[in-house]
């Protein structure tokens, strides 16, 4: 039996592919297992391709996986826009709508062989128990139960909950078109079996959520009480949640009338004492910049979320990639240190997110989160997480003592003031995003200006020695390194694994600070390094650039980098760590014979 | 000390050690001088007053007071402005700033603001020129007009800032200019206490780069009070036909007060938070929402 699943369902936007998608993630956690869904789509508002992965495992997911076990296929040509998102292998079985009339032999998957290739009645099916080919989507999830074990109560009790409120009639059709799927798996059984395991946790509690209802959850537990933000893609769902939570803890949300408003009421709030925050995508971070500088030269807390997508410009609004890292590091002019944060999924989204208010509270500053539209969009299903464990930090107030002779930009040991807000007695001054003295008053003197620039960027190193925002897997002194970050770092996890599996002696650092670069953690991670890769999804090898800019690197290490919305498979990564262990095994022999 | 400010203040107790940058004889010292008497006829201590501005000459003016001030970004004062009210509805919020700030590279916020019907008083000094950048073209310098940016004349028409807050709709519009002081005065304290979105506009000379007929002695010459005219400023038409004169006659005084204020906005969001509270999950049990169950 199988321990790990991956389906990969496209058709056209009003075929609800999607929908079965989340009915099967959440009749997998109902089942105990963990499971991961993305969707991607085409930019269409309405119809359209749409598609959906959803892994199901009975141990803890790192990543959405890479080759498909199991492709769903309403139609090919809708399916066929997906390309890499959606790969077929050898060992994928396919199912796809027998009404596309394209025999089993002749599908149109280029250079590959699949496993087995499955026609099915789905829309004859679904119209001809339920009355209407709206429940292809329901004949699909009997399917899938039939074949592979997921969901054969499960699902209908999630859609039966769904439909309650649509009537009775409409949830008997349902049972129908998903009892003759799951009756047309049994009678064509498949050549080899591939039904998963049950799983162990069965009954224990699950979480299911996405990136960005789990960052707005996590702003909320921090404290934060403002957001101000522009609808944007792939971000929106982050001011959605604020929305509809944070007036009940006394916060306010402000739907400005552009990005620029957004960013600038954030920061009147936080100057006003209160934990705010925006939330964007690359052009909104562009449109932002001048804001950003304004916080950090104003020493305001805040912090940014930028929900990466495809770029420069409009680019790929609707899919992933991870090329705002240099604008995350060094948008804005001026000599700025801004922090930058990267969470790797859904689940550690709220613990990135908590110390991005930690950090902007702490040293009152910006900070961005640096999502991506995959971490934002996918949805997990998370063992729940106790928030006791988590600290809340509050920006330094004045005392009754700092407060009679009050300066804010007061020079400290730390380089941190304690800072005021209005309505404090005694707390009066001027923000400003001039240059200005201890006081806050402004000035033009050079000196002035040069020691204030030490004291807002001196203030960040100790966060440079922050390991627990750093991760090392493998063994720590293995010759073969990977550095990867964000959406990425879950593929390089599962690499890892299946490299050690191949005995191959690797390890693999996942940065959760992006920015300001923390050089000694770095140098001592390449220390036993011979060959690596730095992987990402940036067209520039952004990240590689940036540790470049830093540390010297050791020789052997080089980017693995890509363009965005081309995932990367954990195979493929696997084979890239072979092909140097063999290059390390060459030098090595090439050190015994040295040759030109 | 409290929000009604019960508390006895002088226009002294207002004013800032911070010594303006602005050229002798810059009418903006006037309005600096009109905002410190309309705060303490208020009488909001200064730790209860935010004061945000943008760039430009007068947008220094925040560090003028005593106020907790914000002199921020180019065109940007009201977002901020905003913000800090929605943290806390019970500040006092000024914005100010110059005619480039507030129509040019600011214009797009100020009919948010008003839709938004907050309750912030903007002061716009409006001097038809860009004075901190040496004298260039601004958005309400008259067609025609020469400037280092404008050799051979301005080929735009001037916006007209009286009209553009009146069409979107704004609660409290007056007009107000060095030459009446005292006049100033009140009008910035009738402002400041209309509950809701007001905006003055002042025309505040620049002596360095403003034309002969918009220095004190040319505003005197155009200037009359639209008390002195019997304009009913309930009557929002008759404020509309009378703003139309922006530029060939100064009006000074209320163009337009709304006899029945609407509940700004601050007050509906306090509502809604004392609506919504009751359904707060604590905190640290708010990823209780995405149980499945």
């Amino acid at each position: 039996m199988r321990k790990d699943l991956v389906f990969g369902m496209a058709g056209s936007g009003g075929d609800g592919i999607v929908s079965a998608g989340d009915s099967l993630l959440q009749a997998a956690a109902a089942e105990g297992y963990h499971g991961v869904m993305t969707k991607s789509f085409g930019s269409q508002i309405r119809g359209g391709e749409s598609s959906c992965r959803v892994r199901i495992s009975t141990s803890p997911i790192l990543n959405p996986g890479g080759n498909l076990d199991v492709a769903v296929a309403l139609n090919w040509e809708d399916f066929l826009k997906f390309g890499a998102e959606l790969p077929v292998s050898g060992n994928t079985v396919v199912i796809y709508e027998a009404a596309t009339n394209i025999p089993v032999d002749q599908i149109p998957l280029v250079g590959v062989t699949p496993l087995q290739v499955i026609a099915v009645p789905i829309a004859a099916m679904a119209k001809e128990t339920a009355g209407t080919e709206r429940a292809k989507n329901t004949v699909v999830l009997g399917l899938i139960a039939g074949w592979f074990g997921i969901g054969a109560v499960a699902v209908m009790k999630g859609i039966r909950k769904k439909l309650a409120k649509k009537g009775e009639e409409l949830v008997e059709a349902n049972q129908r078109a998903f009892d003759a799927g799951r009756a047309f798996a049994m009678e064509h059984p498949l050549k080899v079996s591939m039904a998963i395991e049950p799983s162990e946790t069965k009954g224990q509690v699950k979480l299911i959520t996405d990136g960005n209802d789990m960052c707005a959850a996590a702003a909320i537990f921090a404290g934060c009480q403002f957001f101000g933000g522009y609808p944007i893609t792939p971000s929106t769902e982050i001011m959605q949640f604020f929305t509809d939570q944070v007036w009940k803890y006394g916060g306010a949300v402000l739907q400005a009338e552009d990005e620029i408003a957004g960013i600038g009421a954030a920061v009147g709030a936080s100057f006003a004492g209160k934990k705010s925050m925006t939330a964007t995508s690359g052009p909104g971070l562009s449109l932002k910049s001048e804001m950003m500088g304004l916080a950090s030269i104003a020493e305001l807390p805040l912090v940014i979320v930028d929900v990466q997508r495809g770029g420069p410009s409009t680019g790929l609004p609707t899919k992933t990639e991870q090329s705002d890292l240099f604008a995350a590091a060094f948008s804005a002019h001026g000599d700025v240190i801004r922090p930058v944060l990267a969470p790797t999924s859904v689940a550690d989204m709220f613990r990135i997110t908590v110390e991005a208010f930690n950090i902007a509270e702490y040293y009152q500053t910006p900070v961005i989160v640096l999502s991506d539209q995959e971490i934002a969009a996918r949805k997990e299903t998370l063992d729940p997480i106790d928030t006791s464990q988590f600290k809340i930090v509050d920006r330094l107030r004045p005392t009754a003592t700092d407060l009679q002779d009050y300066r804010r930009f007061k020079q400290t040991e730390n380089h941190i003031s304690p800072i005021s807000h209005p309505g404090m007695l005694g707390g009066t001054y001027l923000a400003s995003g001039i240059e200005h003295v201890e006081s806050g008053a402004p000035t033009n003197s050079g000196s002035v200006h040069a020691r204030m620039n030490d004291k807002r960027t001196k203030k960040f190193d100790p966060l440079k020695e922050r390991r627990d925002l750093f991760e090392v897997l493998g063994n720590p002194d293995a010759p073969i390194a990977m550095v990867a970050w964000g959406s990425v770092a879950g593929v390089c996890r599962e690499a890892l694994a299946m490299a050690q599996a191949k005995g191959l002696d690797v390890k693999l650092l996942v940065p959760y600070l992006l920015y300001p670069v923390a050089e000694g953690i770095y140098n001592d991670f390449f220390r036993s390094v011979q060959k690596g890769l730095v992987i990402e999804q940036t067209h520039l090898a952004q990240t590689f650039k940036l540790l470049r800019m830093h540390l010297d690197l050791p020789k052997g290490v080089k980017p693995l980098a890509r363009s965005g919305a081309n995932p990367f498979l954990p195979g493929e990564i696997v084979a890239a760590l072979q092909n140097l262990l063999a290059e390390l095994q060459r030098s090595h022999e090439g050190n015994l014979q040295p040759q030109e | 000390m409290s929000a009604t400010g019960t508390c006895e203040y002088q226009a002294k107790d207002y004013k800032s050690d911070l010594k303006p940058i602005w050229c002798p004889g810059c009418g903006d010292f006037s309005v600096v001088q009109g905002i410190y008497r309309a705060l303490a006829a208020v009488g909001r201590p200064p730790h209860e007053i935010a004061f945000v501005s943008g760039i430009g000459c007068s947008s220094r003016i925040p560090g003028y007071t005593t106020a907790y001030g914000f002199n921020s970004v180019h065109g940007r004062a009201l977002p901020i402005a905003q913000g800090i009210k929605l943290a806390n509805p019970d500040l006092l919020v000024l914005a100010a700033g110059g005619d480039g700030d507030g129509f040019s590279i600011g214009g797009g916020h100020i009919a948010h603001l008003i839709r938004r019907n907050m309750d912030i008083t903007y002061i716009v000094m409006d001097n038809q020129i860009y004075g901190l950048t040496k004298g260039q073209l601004s958005p309400t310098s008259q067609k025609g007009r020469i400037t280092c940016t404008s050799r051979y004349g301005s080929l735009e028409e001037p916006v007209n800032p009286l009209l553009y807050v009146l069409a979107y709709g704004a609660g409290f519009v007056a007009q107000a200019s060095p030459t009446d002081l005292a006049g100033m005065a009140s009008t910035i304290e009738a402002a400041i206490r209309y509950p809701g979105f007001a905006f003055v506009n002042i025309q505040s000379p620049c002596v360095t780069y403003g034309e002969e007929a918009q220095q004190i002695k040319g505003l005197k010459a155009i200037s009359e009070t639209l008390d002195s005219l019997g304009h009913n400023p309930a009557d929002r038409l008759a404020a509309m036909d009378l703003a139309q004169q922006y530029g060939e006659k100064l009006h000074l005084g209320v163009f337009y007060r709304n006899p029945e204020p609407p509940p700004t906005y601050g007050d509906l969001v306090k509502e809604r938070q004392a609506a919504l509270s009751k359904d707060a999950l604590p905190k640290e049990r708010i990823l209780d929402l995405f149980i499945k169950k």
